[in-house]
């Protein structure tokens, strides 16, 4: 087994009467890509936050590399990039110099870290905004520039703390695969995000958060094992009557279905062969269909069916 | 050391590149430090270049003596009178019409007739008296030693001063300097930006980058060190540029001791920026409210010590003698003024060791409120 590398145990972290984090446990190991999913305010970046010895806590105890991480743990911190929520960069330095001098604060070899920097630019893919001051940057070089920022100095743990905010989908699909090859290099990652679908693209490993606690954790396929729903299938059709939804209603591994008056919604629970059931039950009842979509759960459905609400709020 | 050094340069480099640092240190003393030049350029020439008095002179009769004497002190490289000859009628109508100070009688008998009570009016006055005094002596200066001449009306000419102004300094005593010395006191007292800025961008309660520069395996004390350092640096560079623009470009007098006014400068700049590290270290204000209280409280302190009214400070000193000692700003003001106006240095001295304690105060007491390590809240 790998050995642990951050490692929290019932952490608690109240402000006045909210609990922000509430007996919150964590396990991480070497190598992994670790996700922590929920929506906004659910804990994710207070976690962080009592992780870096940065925010003070109630209760628990944060172990990192096996040592205890204290704000003080400077060889803790040495080996740890942090790419923060919001960007953290000097307006009046060139994208270089910024680069520079974050990676100064752990690199003290000059030359070490003049190649530390250059390769720090060609991996985020700002070789040529090198002069360029972060003003002057859009809004996805700007957040490659923070994440050049908090990994040039090549740590053994990088924790990023939502870094695909507002970000558009090319920086974003640059990122994610930055962060992939980052820990193909060896690194272990902490991922926290509120975009089910990047987490589940990357993550090896996910914690499910709500409200400050932890309600899942495993695989995307351990997550997706834990609820009822395994299919869910769709189908544009018109003007069903009640009866041919109460007859697909009662076909085995059916626990759910749904009807708008233009689609057709059916969630199974495990079997097979469940969509040639329900067009069979169609067919017999001579119903025009449209399109037919057959969807496998996501972490929102779990998510959903754990917590009873969306992941992400509507619109974002 | 090396990430000292290295705190150092970055803090430099991004300090002078600022926009508040560019705007608020360089170009606006350089803009109001012209425009004080200009408004009390005029008043500045006028008040301490003399100028000869206009004086019509009637001729009633034949006096070779005053003649010569006349002729002595209007030929001179700086001369008492600027005459015009005129007849009676011509002169009153000069008189009149304010072209002349007074009307010289010429004739056996020297008299004057003024129109008011001026300091010019009573050079004139002073003038034909010293003349009467001294007629018999010329006459046989003319007749005796004619050669002996010229000493005699230099000292006629020399005892026309009513009074002698004798400065007790070097430096320059004009009243209109003292708007000059609350400027660079300004400008030093804004360094407090500057030191707010620092504060903001190394707390991890108040920016993202001081966030950011907590996690790093940098000691605490080292980059707030090496970034107040850099700050103080930036802020010297400020001064200096101040000071050299109203010295040589705007050619203020700031009297034969320069290099201690450029040194007074860089230390209210310190000054300035360790008020700011203290203000920024306190509370969890947003930086743009404490940017706001900031601002307030220096402009505030700079009308207090008298930037935008020149007799402000002597109104507190009547009224609340113990505030000006506290005023930053009115402090450097201060030192300016002693540093240009006393020969000695023991004022001088007073109010430089007021500045070193304020620094050093507020530098322990902003480190002291900066080196908490974890926060309640972020």
């Amino acid at each position: 087994m790998k050995q642990s590398v951050v490692k929290i145990e019932n952490l608690v972290k109240r402000y006045g009467d909210l609990i922000a984090l509430d007996h919150f446990s964590l396990d991480i190991r070497e190598g992994e890509i670790f996700g922590l999913l929920g929506p906004n305010g659910s804990g994710k970046t207070t976690t962080i936050n009592c992780l870096l010895a940065l925010l003070s806590f109630d209760k628990g105890d944060i172990e990192i590399f096996g040592k205890k991480m204290t704000p003080t743990s400077y060889e803790i911190k040495q080996e740890i990039g942090i790419i923060m929520q919001n960007v953290a960069v000097f307006d009046e330095l060139t994208v270089y110099e910024n680069i520079d001098y974050f990676c100064g604060l752990y690199i003290s070899d000059r030359e070490k870290r003049k190649q530390y920097v250059e390769e720090a630019i060609q991996f985020v893919g700002l070789d040529e905004f090198r002069k360029f001051r972060p003003k002057k940057l859009s809004g996805g070089l700007l957040r490659r520039l923070n994440i050049a920022c908090g990994i040039a100095h090549k740590p053994k743990l990088i924790i990023l703390d939502e870094p695909t905010v507002a970000v558009d989908p090319q920086s974003r699909n640059r990122i994610l695969e930055g962060i992939a090859e980052l820990n193909r290099n060896g690194a272990t990652v902490i991922y926290t995000s509120h975009y089910m679908e990047e987490v589940e693209q990357l993550c090896t490993r996910i914690a499910i958060m709500d409200r400050g606690r932890k309600i899942a954790e495993g695989t995307t396929d351990e997550l997706k094992r834990m609820i009822c729903n395994t299919e869910t299938i769709t189908i544009e059709a018109l003007a069903l009557t009640d009866e041919i939804v109460k007859t697909v209603s009662e076909l085995p591994h059916v626990y759910d279905t749904a009807y708008d008056g233009t689609k057709f919604t059916v969630f199974c629970s495990g079997g097979k062969h469940n969509l040639l059931r329900i067009l069979g039950v169609l067919q017999e009842h001579s119903v025009s269909i449209g399109r037919v979509f057959s969807e496998r759960p996501t972490l929102n459905d779990v998510f959903l069916e754990i917590t009873g609400k969306a992941l992400r709020d509507k619109g974002e | 050391m090396t990430v000292f050094l290295h705190n150092l340069k970055y803090e430099c480099i991004s300090t002078l590149r600022s926009r508040e640092m560019i705007g608020w240190l360089m170009l606006f003393p350089i803009v109001l430090g012209t425009l004080f030049r200009v408004a009390f350029g005029s008043i500045y020439e006028n008040d301490v270049c003399f100028q000869s008095i206009p004086t019509a002179v009637v001729e009633t009769g034949e006096n070779e003596v005053f003649a010569e004497v006349l002729k002595a002190v209007t030929e001179s490289d700086d001369p008492l009178l600027n005459v015009t000859a005129a007849d009676e009628a011509s002169a009153l109508k000069l008189l009149r019409d304010g072209d002349a100070k007074g009307i010289i009688y010429a004739g056996e008998t020297v008299s004057l007739t003024v129109a008011g009570k001026g300091i010019q009016e009573t050079i004139l006055n002073s003038f034909v008296r010293q003349y009467s005094v001294y007629e018999t002596v010329i006459k046989d200066t003319l007749k005796q030693n004619p050669q002996n001449l010229p000493a005699v009306i230099e000292a006629l000419s020399a005892d026309t001063e009513v009074c002698v102004r004798q400065s007790v300094t070097e430096g320059n005593p004009d009243q209109f300097i003292q708007y000059f010395y609350n400027l660079i006191a300004m400008v030093a007292i804004f360094g407090c930006i500057s030191g707010l800025n620092f504060t903001t961008d190394n707390q991890t309660n108040l920016s993202p980058l001081g966030a950011r520069k907590s996690c790093s395996p940098s000691p605490k004390y080292i980059s707030l060190s090496a970034g107040l350092t850099g700050k103080c640096i930036a802020q010297s560079v400020c001064m200096v540029i101040c000071v050299t623009f109203l010295a040589f470009v705007l050619k203020i007098d700031f009297g034969d001791r320069l290099p201690l006014v450029y040194g007074t400068a860089i230390l209210g700049g310190i000054l300035g920026v360790s008020m700011g590290f203290f203000i920024g270290s306190v509370g969890k204000l947003s930086l743009e409210i404490k940017n706001g209280i900031l601002m307030t409280v220096s402009l505030v302190l700079c009308f207090l010590s008298g930037l935008m009214i020149g007799n402000m400070k002597a109104v507190i000193s009547e009224k609340a003698p113990w505030f000006n000692a506290f005023n930053p700003v009115a402090v450097i003001s201060d030192c300016f003024y002693c540093l240009n106006l006393y020969s000695d240095f023991e004022r001088f001295r007073t109010k430089i060791l007021i500045i070193l304690f304020d620094i050093v105060l507020f530098t322990v007491l902003g480190m002291l409120f900066s080196r908490r390590k974890r926060y309640a809240s972020i």
